[in-house]
């Protein structure tokens, strides 16, 4: 009961549906899981190679930028050798060309400051520190300082970077030559470097210290961080740490390195977020599709089919009055639909068919069973003719031949199964005349008959074995007169024939038995046989039923129809 | 029959209405796949700026702060201040120009701790959000305050006076507006910490006007009626300014010794030939920065952080002014 009910509930559209929604589900999930992979690896490929190629570029420039400081340096040594007045007008000439050079600063061997050239600005008297110095070793060539405030000028302090080199003099003497560099002209370059929507490419030295970031300011502030203790330590290449990707060139011509920094996720997540939005409207509409999908396919498939159900249904339960309308649907729907039709004609016509054959089967078994004439009955029944013959009793003879015919009489009726109440009632009478005969009196019987039910029609040979049952079985082996009490009713529901008798009685099992027991040979047609030919005839409601009290007697009610003559056809 | 009608008619308007939806899903994706025409250059926020001043070297570092951070958040910014620190009036007139124009924040530091009150409420009541920095304003509409603990400041100033080894410290003091909310912040936090030191005397305090010749001359009127005096505390950059030239003018610097604020080119020049002995620097990048960040938060409704954000400051003197972290705080890059 209870799968059913849930087979019920589930409907056919709701499960497309379902399975619909889950399948695109999966699909897009898995689509959307593949294709957020395959686009982060290939985003992130982009973000390297457009990353390297950035910092390659920077590389280039800053390359460029830094050779062409190399090459001043160069020329600087050329000319330093020279006398004051022509040093003098060149690096003058020089500061001017190059507007990006602070100053140009000599030192002797002790530290001590020589000489100080630049473009008009004006030098401290009193130099408190000087930050464009710092030790060198000599011979070590080109050394380019980390950036630190230009200290020789008064009220001048532009961020610079000091590149300086050993240098022999006019004199030969040994000083150092160190040149202030504003990097204004990279910065403007680095500033407008972008890798990706927040990328950007910062230098670094060898040592840790950052030149030039485009958000230096921000460094400054302490607003912003940058990992250069992690990042020092890296060899030149590509890194990625926690989404973000450092790309990491050392220039070949000095200390500097360019590290391109890009974030891998911003420029993947919008676009992720992007994608899941769009997936998810695409997973309603395909939902929206599915539900109408559903619905078509319920209209043009699971109503028909449930109706179909249906009529299978009803036919189950009564096959034999089920008229089947047929279901319009698809061709599938259709064809079955046929095929049903078909096939309810086909089983209500074998019904029929085997009913019909059925019931003549048994008429003939009845007919032939009813033909039967007790032997020994007929054999008793002569002898005590023949008996009465011979004591010269004829009348009682006479009576007795004549009960005996009109027994025989009533038993054959034309081959009718059916006869009038009155034609069963005087069989019973002769039956019993006979027996009384034959039993000397041993019993009494009464009749007691409505006569508004002598009109009826009964099933013929109802009565007689029932009341061969109540001599033999019951009084057959009684010490008492027996008595024999046949009362005729007519109530609400049909008939009511009562055979009563004061015999020994029958327990509950032998109620059940004789019910059951096919005739023997020694008596005639058994309560089996009656109680069958009237249900055969009127149905289940009607037969014989047995109430009996052992030592007390036996009563065995006949329930039968009212049937008028011509009111019956065979069902 | 008539129920079946009325279901076919469900049906009916049930599928129209799918349909519908449909239409507008595929008209959401395809709208979707462009995302980047949504965001036009017309949408951008516009947030104000309205300072005290706009020519010290203090207020240019908070406009590159907040122009670093209003392209980085893309917002339109403007810049606007008085012509001199005591014009409370041009300062409302601002902001009301401000609001007119359709300003979503505006970042305000207040020349009058009570004039501007007003202004600033009646913004707030247009629905702009108010973001102070520097100075404060008697306003409790105020969503978020950046600044210099100014209290703190004016403490650390008095903390390197007291490092002096004279025996007997005569202060005077020169300090801008009376009105002007961070400048008697400052006072109250110096005065605090060096009236515990029993050398200390205050002798007197000025307040001047915000500019360098108001407060030279009245420095040099100072030091000429008080040539006891040999600590000098002052609390802006343009005051620091003038006390300096004051000394310079007067040849007091070895004698006298001047806690300045703020960095500017000239003072920081002043603090290496000993004019200025010492300066409390504060970090005006920082300042700007966050102040047009949390606009940007404020415009977004994203929940801020703190209201009340104290942006560091650092004691530069002539012994650490060209150490590394100091040279980063000093000296602006540019």
């Amino acid at each position: 009961m209870k799968i059913q009910k849930i087979e019920k509930k589930i409907s056919l559209s709701a499960v497309m549906t379902g399975v619909v929604a889950c399948i695109v589900l999966i699909t897009l999930l898995s689509a959307l899981f593949f294709i957020i992979k395959f686009y982060e690896n290939a985003m992130k490929q982009t973000s390297i190679t457009s990353s390297e190629q950035a910092v390659v570029q920077v590389m280039n420039t800053v390359e460029s930028y830094t050779g062409d400081m190399a090459e001043i340096m160069e020329i600087i040594a050329e000319n330093i050798g020279k006398d004051n007045p022509v040093l003098d007008d060149f690096l003058k000439n020089l500061l001017l060309i190059r507007s990006d050079v602070v100053a140009i600063t000599t030192y002797d061997t002790a530290g001590r400051l020589l000489n100080c050239w630049s473009d008009g600005l004006q030098l401290k008297d009193e130099l408190y520190q000087n930050l464009s110095y710092f030790e060198i070793e000599n011979g070590t060539g080109l050394v380019i300082s980390k950036p630190h405030v230009e200290s020789l000028f008064v009220n001048y302090y532009p961020w610079v970077v000091t590149i300086s080199q050993h240098m022999k003099n006019f004199q030969g003497e040994d000083i150092l030559v160190c040149m202030d560099i504003r990097f204004s002209n990279i910065a403007s370059y680095l500033d407008d470097v972008g890798i990706g929507q927040h990328g950007y490419c910062f230098i670094l030295d060898t040592n840790g210290n950052i030149v030039y970031h485009p958000q230096q300011q921000l460094l400054y502030s302490g607003l912003k961080e940058e990992k250069t203790e992690m990042l020092t330590d890296f060899q030149d290449g590509v890194y990625t740490r926690s989404n973000v990707i450092y790309t990491i060139n050392t220039l070949e011509n000095c200390n500097w390195r360019i590290v391109g920094v890009c974030y891998v996720d911003e420029m993947i997540t919008n676009k992720v977020e992007n994608m899941i939005r769009i997936s998810v409207i695409l997973l309603l509409l395909v939902l929206i599709t599915a539900l109408i999908a559903g619905n078509l396919f319920s209209k043009a498939f699971a109503k028909p089919a449930n109706q179909l159900a249906k009529a299978m249904g009803d036919f189950e339960e009564d096959a034999e009055n089920f008229h089947f309308i047929p279901v319009r649907g698809t061709s599938e729907i259709l064809s079955l639909s046929n095929s049903f039709g078909q096939m309810v004609v086909r089983i209500q016509r074998l019904m029929d068919k085997v009913r019909r054959e059925e019931i003549t089967l048994r008429k003939t078994e009845l007919k032939a069973l009813q033909a039967q004439i007790n032997p020994h009955f007929l054999y008793n029944t002569l002898d005590s003719i023949a008996w009465m013959c011979e004591e010269e009793r004829t009348e009682e003879a006479v009576e007795m031949v004549n009960a005996l015919a009109r027994l025989f009489r009533i038993s054959i009726s034309k081959g009718n199964e059916l006869i009038p109440i009155e034609k069963e009632l005087q069989h019973a009478q002769s039956y019993l005349k006979i027996q009384n005969f034959r039993y000397k009196n041993q019993f009494t019987y009464h009749f007691d008959v409505d006569s508004g039910c002598l009109g009826y029609l009964c099933n013929k040979i109802t009565l007689q074995p029932i009341i061969e049952n109540a001599i033999y079985h019951g009084l057959n082996r009684l010490i008492d007169e027996g008595r024999i009490d046949i009362s005729i009713q007519e109530n609400e529901d049909g008939i009511s024939m009562k055979v009563k008798d004061n015999g020994v009685g029958m327990s509950l099992e032998q109620c059940e038995e004789i019910l059951h027991r096919e005739a023997s040979d020694k008596t005639g047609i058994g309560l089996k046989n009656v109680h069958e030919r009237i249900q055969i005839y009127f149905g289940e409601n009607y037969g014989i039923s047995i109430i009996s009290e052992l030592d007390e007697g036996t009563c065995v009610e006949i329930r039968i129809p009212k049937i008028q003559e011509g009111g019956y056809e065979i069902k | 029959m008539k129920s079946n009608r009325m279901r076919n008619i469900l049906f009916g308007l049930f599928v129209i209405l799918l349909i519908v939806c449909y239409v507008c899903g595929i008209g959401f994706i395809i709208r979707n796949l462009n995302p980047n025409e949504k965001e036009g250059e017309n949408s951008k926020h516009y947030v104000a700026v309205i300072t005290k001043s706009t020519t010290s070297a203090f207020w240019k570092s908070v406009f590159a702060g907040a122009n670093a951070a209003s392209t980085e958040y893309n917002l339109t910014i403007s810049f606007d201040g008085p012509e001199n620190e005591e014009d409370f009036e041009t300062q409302n007139q601002m902001i009301e120009r401000a609001v007119k124009n359709g300003a979503e924040v505006i970042i305000f530091s207040a020349v009058d701790y009570y004039a501007n009150a007003e202004a600033i409420n009646e913004a707030a009541k247009q629905g702009v959000k108010i973001v102070v920095i520097d100075s404060e304003v008697n306003s409790n509409k105020v969503s978020c305050c950046i600044s210099t603990d100014n209290y703190q400041a004016g403490c650390m100033a008095g903390d390197a006076v007291l490092k002096s080894k004279e025996e007997k410290l005569f202060v005077g003091i020169i300090n801008f507006d009376k009105n002007s909310a961070n400048g008697q912040q400052r006072e109250e936090g110096f005065r605090d910490t060096i009236l515990s030191d029993p050398r200390v005397t205050i002798v007197e305090t000025r307040n001047v006007l915000s500019t360098i010749e108001n407060s030279k001359g009245e420095t040099i009127d100072l030091l000429t009626k008080h040539p006891e005096i040999n600590v000098i505390a002052t609390f802006n950059e343009w005051t620091s300014l003038g006390v300096g030239y004051a000394i310079q003018e007067l040849d007091l610097s070895e004698e006298t010794m001047v806690v300045a604020f703020d960095s500017n080119v000239v003072s920081v020049g002043m603090l290496e030939t000993g004019e200025v002995d010492g300066l409390i620097v504060q970090n005006p990048y920082a300042m700007g920065y966050l102040a047009v960040e949390r606009a940007y938060q404020l415009i977004n409704n994203l929940p801020i952080d703190e209201t009340r954000v104290d942006t560091e400051t650092t004691l530069i003197t002539r012994q650490n002014m060209f150490e590394d972290e100091c040279q980063k705080v000093l000296f602006s890059f540019d």
